[in-house]
């Protein structure tokens, strides 16, 4: 293995050499006319290929992985993220902050796991493969990533019905995801949630909760009465269903609305902003001071639900700008290229085995049985011994077990 | 006088023919002699105010739970509920006032004992506290929540409703809510007018996921509480707030437990089978023994106490027994819970039936102030339509 390794360098550092040698404008045609030259270009082409076979076959590493790990990359780096306005707090979170390369990696491939399995999504909706209601977050990615990585697995999230994302990221397969959005008998909820009822440890839904309006500054009203540890947050993806927020929100200013409770606006579409302010609310709502209010400002590319095309409210040209300009995988990409931690290659990896997971995922999707009929009537009480449920006329009962 | 008033009467019913119109609905020589002599009928309407329209009948002193006490309604419920948070450490009551023990006494004495953490206020919101509720229920610890009135209830109708009763389903039985109990105030009280005398277990009856359950006295009410509390579905418990002091029988002090879904069969009879719950119990017992004394009718008398999911054997056996059926209750006719008890009688027993089954329930209209002993559903409206329903 050694061996081999060294043996990639020396063939790296041939090959650097002869490009520096074929760049130079004088030297390249003398190169080129050198049989000596090209001959040493075929061996090396030749080694390299025996060397990656070898090296693939040992570790199963794809072939480009060995020339990759080989170069140098730097384990971390230091980025300056965006200041985040605050209300009623002294400081906020750090405008710095710290990315390792494992973190980078990771944070990219959830990212774009998310981003492919909301696009699959789209595409087996449009093929009438998923039915009903289908609210799809791409375009949020750093926020739900961004937000599990600011807090532990032994936290409590719920949220709303826009929640793939966030289902992905407390722990649950696409596979289970998808097969919960085609309504089969694998998916998280056996199939009779859907869409907006996914659960999984220490993540409580995916909730169809539309206008919980009142219901909110109830909660803000118990929460800071009884100094809870919650972090209440809003992904101001500036639209709510069709109407923009100027034309909703008497105050679009979402952190302040909490009034008593301390808020900060954050830029949601950049994931390393996203974790710092997780952990700084986290922190504060850890050390006993009560809840706290963060407005996360996103985007959604898609519209509100599948059967929303998301143009009549906004034009294409500001979806488009947005694609462009604050991508969260793009701007995480180009942080980590620019500054060493990983190269065009390797994301590119990794989108291909994305990709890869997601075809199977929806594959298994497609093809998982429904749940059987009698399901119908589970789980509607908990009962022993199961009791009867009444139905659509006085012949056919189910049986209801729990 | 009478001629004199009943002359007085149907002259004012030509003169509600004009503007006041709506008087005429209220027809009854009462109402004309009040409007003509008030001063000579105060005395009348405020006797009869003060004569409830029932009279609690004790049941006989149970023997086999232990040592018992003599407790009305919300000492019942207090015994219940210091039996529930000694056993169970996860348990908390919260609810609007119940700290200093509750405005009907209730939880009297707890706090004290058991702790501010324990047993604490929350602030005046019904979708709060049983959103909250919900919330303690799904991590697993005990949540008894208390709704100052039932007719307070329906701004949590939205978390009962859409959220605790469907909990379970949804989640493919990941996660429930079950251990969460609503307590309430229920029904009517005398002087309680619109929004202190409803009695809202129709709505709930349409949803699926979630039990009502509603006692006719203290025994009662201790044992489906306990039962409720234990239960591990969504509970709500609809307490007869008439009979909190008006009721007082021997209760057991150790806990008990009285099956949810089991309807009780209070009085066995073989010519007409009288259904109701609540307070209203204690009605039909009082139409049974005027109908056996005056009729010389055999009554069957039964106390349906869970109204969701109710115990149609017990019932359908009764009418299959007796083929008459009687449904009482407070709440308005329209979409009264009498309505789906006829409906599935008459589809399980209808070559049983020898009269069409009769609902003696309160008029279409909000519950009213003046007008309650009007309103409700009282012996004589029952024994009418028994007499009615034996001579059919």
């Amino acid at each position: 293995m050694t061996l081999s390794r060294r043996a990639a360098t020396e063939a790296w550092r041939l090959l650097g050499h002869l490009k520096e040698t074929l760049g130079h404008p004088r030297r390249a045609s003398w190169a080129v006319r050198s049989r000596r030259c090209r001959q040493c270009l075929y061996f090396m082409r030749k080694m390299l290929a025996a060397v990656s076979r070898v090296l693939s076959g040992a570790s199963q590493k794809p072939a480009s992985r060995v020339l990759v790990a080989s170069r140098n990359f730097a384990n971390d780096a230091t980025f300056e993220i965006k200041k985040c306005d605050l209300h009623r707090l002294e400081e906020g979170p750090p405008v710095t902050t710290v990315l390792t390369r494992e973190d980078g990696l990771k944070y990219y491939r959830m990212m774009q796991t998310v981003r492919r399995m909301e696009l699959k999504a789209d595409q087996l909706y449009k093929q009438k493969i998923i039915r009903g209601f289908c609210h799809l977050c791409d375009g949020q990615e750093a926020c739900c990533v961004g937000l599990e990585a600011g807090i532990n697995p032994t936290d409590h999230l719920i949220t709303a019905y826009r929640a793939h994302g966030f289902t992905f990221t407390r722990g649950l397969s696409v596979r289970e995801i998808l097969a919960e959005l085609t309504g089969r008998k694998g998916g998280c909820a056996k199939g009779k949630g859907g869409s907006m009822h996914m659960y999984a440890k220490n993540f409580y839904g995916g909730n169809g909760i539309v206008g919980a309006q009142g219901q909110i500054f109830e909660a803000y009203n118990m929460a800071a009465l009884w100094k809870l540890p919650c972090i209440f947050i809003c992904e101001n993806n500036r639209y709510g269903m069709g109407t923009s927020v100027e034309r909703a929100a008497a105050s679009t200013d979402y952190y302040k609305r909490g009034d008593f409770i301390p808020g900060l606006r954050v830029d949601g579409m950049d994931i390393l902003c996203v974790r710092e302010a997780t952990r700084f609310a986290a922190a504060y709502c850890r050390s006993g001071k009560g809840p706290i209010l963060m407005e996360l400002q996103t985007y959604r590319y898609h519209g509100h639900s599948m059967s929303d095309p998301g143009v009549s409210y906004r034009t294409r040209e500001e979806i488009q700008e947005v694609r462009s300009k604050s991508d969260p995988i793009m701007l995480l990409k180009d942080r980590m290229v620019n500054s060493n931690l990983a190269s065009v290659e390797e994301l590119k990896e990794i989108d291909v085995e994305v990709r890869k997971e997601i075809e199977d995922a929806a594959q298994f999707a497609t093809a998982d049985p429904e749940p059987p009929l009698e399901e119908l009537g589970y789980h509607i009480y908990s009962s022993d011994p199961p009791f009867e449920v009444r139905g659509a006329n006085q012949w056919i009962k189910f049986k209801s077990v729990s | 006088m009478a001629v004199v008033a009943a002359a007085a009467g149907w002259l004012l019913r030509l003169r509600a023919a004009g503007a006041e119109g709506h008087w005429r609905r209220f027809r009854g020589v009462g109402l004309a002699r009040g409007f003509l002599h008030p001063s000579a009928t105060v005395e009348d309407a405020a006797q009869r105010r003060q004569v409830a329209h029932f009279t609690f009948q004790p049941d006989p002193e149970p023997r086999e739970y232990g040592q018992t006490q003599k407790m009305n309604l919300f000492q019942s419920v207090t015994s219940a509920l210091d039996n529930s948070l000694a056993k169970d450490p996860t348990a908390v009551i919260f609810g609007e006032d119940v700290a200093f023990g509750g405005v009907f006494r209730c939880t009297v004495g707890l706090r004290d004992k058991y702790g501010k953490d324990r047993v604490f206020n929350t602030p005046l919101c019904e979708q709060g506290i049983v959103g909250f509720g919900i919330g303690i229920a799904v991590t697993g610890a005990t949540a008894i929540a208390e709704i100052q009135f039932a007719d307070y209830i329906f701004p949590a109708f939205d978390q009962i409703v859409n959220e605790a009763a469907k909990y379970r389903y949804r989640s493919g039985d990941l996660f429930n809510c079950g251990s969460l109990t609503i307590r309430s105030p229920w029904g009517c009280v005398g002087h309680g007018a619109l929004y202190h005398s409803q009695s809202p277990e129709a709505f709930f009856a349409h949803c699926p996921g979630i039990k009502v359950v509603i006692p006719r006295s203290p025994f009662q009410a201790k044992g489906l509480l306990l039962s409720c509390i234990e239960d591990k579905n969504p509970c709500i418990f609809f307490e007869p707030k008439i009979l909190y002091r008006a009721a007082a029988e021997q209760v057991p002090i150790e806990p008990y437990n009285i099956p949810l879904s089991q309807a009780e069969v209070i009085q066995e009879g073989s010519d007409v089978t009288l259904v109701a719950w609540g307070t209203q119990v204690h009605v039909i017992r009082e139409v049974a023994s005027m109908a056996k004394e005056k009729l010389g009718v055999s009554c069957e008398v039964i106390d349906l106490r869970t109204i969701i999911p109710w115990d149609v054997d017990t019932v359908c056996k009764s009418v299959i027994k007796t083929g008459r059926l009687l449904i009482s209750h407070e709440a308005p006719l329209t979409g009264g819970f009498a309505s789906e008890i006829s409906s599935t009688v008459q589809e399980e027993c209808f070559l049983n039936l020898e009269a069409p089954i009769s609902r003696v329930c309160g008029y279409d209209t909000p519950f009213p102030h003046i007008f309650e002993p009007f309103y409700i559903p009282d012996k004589w409206k029952c024994y009418d339509a028994l007499r009615k329903m034996i001579n059919y």
